[in-house]
């Protein structure tokens, strides 16, 4: 077996909630003052709030060794899980992709938050999706980013 | 209140590292980014599959999506 066989283990941290990229940084700087501890790379994806995952070859004991001396770091979750289960995160997918022409969405920021809106045109390229609000007496389109909306309803069949 | 100085980060569209000055360490560019998304910290490339998925070879702060 070569070096290079040794398979890295993904593992868990849950943290403090929005603290996760503070975390990150403090689990690097606590690697530097122990060479013991053994971790390849750490990320903190958008969509996994609250959590923070650690690439290592090294056993979960070591994780949780390194999970005391990182502050806002609540805990290691039992267990791990392989490469390909995380892989999804490293390649997002647009945020638009569930939204077409017709969905009914309701903004979530701006100031129209809280507002339904009927979706009139999706731009994929820039993530943003131009809406139509449902309660306004005239049509006056906005466009918005794609991640400031959340689908409600998908088009009706008519 | 802590500063909100983690907002003033910017990524290099070209190869998504974190920069903290007006343009990349690594690539040179000035096409930075401040709306990005996933944060990543690569310690040994070599060794990492994440590292390699991502096609990095240095080691340092990356976001996974640039905007």
């Amino acid at each position: 077996m070569t070096e290079e066989s040794v398979r890295n283990r993904v593992y868990a941290i849950k943290t403090t909630a929005k603290q996760e990229r503070t975390v990150v940084d403090n689990i690097i700087k606590a690697l530097e003052d122990h060479d013991e501890i053994n971790v390849v790379a750490v990320m903190a994806p958008d969509e996994l709030k609250g959590y923070v995952l650690v690439e290592s070859p090294d056993p979960i004991a070591r994780i949780e060794q390194l999970r005391e001396m990182v502050p806002n770091a609540r805990s290691v979750v039992k267990g791990e899980t392989s490469f390909h289960e995380v892989e999804h995160f490293l390649e997002p997918k647009p945020v638009v992709s569930g939204i077409d022409e017709g969905t009914i969405v309701e903004l979530i920021a701006g100031p129209f938050k809280g507002e339904k809106a009927i979706v009139k045109r999706v731009d994929t390229s820039k993530e943003e999706i131009t809406v139509e609000l449902y309660e306004s007496m005239v049509p006056i389109p906005i466009t918005v980013r794609g991640d400031n909306v959340r689908v409600i309803d998908k088009m009706p069949e008519e | 209140m802590a500063p909100r100085n983690k907002k003033s980060l910017k990524v290099c569209r070209a190869c998504h590292h974190v920069v903290e000055g007006e343009s990349c360490m690594t690539c040179g560019s000035t096409n930075l980014s401040e709306d990005w998304a996933g944060y990543l910290y690569i310690v040994d490339p070599k060794n990492s599959e994440i590292a390699k998925k991502m096609n990095i070879d240095m080691p340092g702060r990356y976001a996974l999506k640039v905007r």
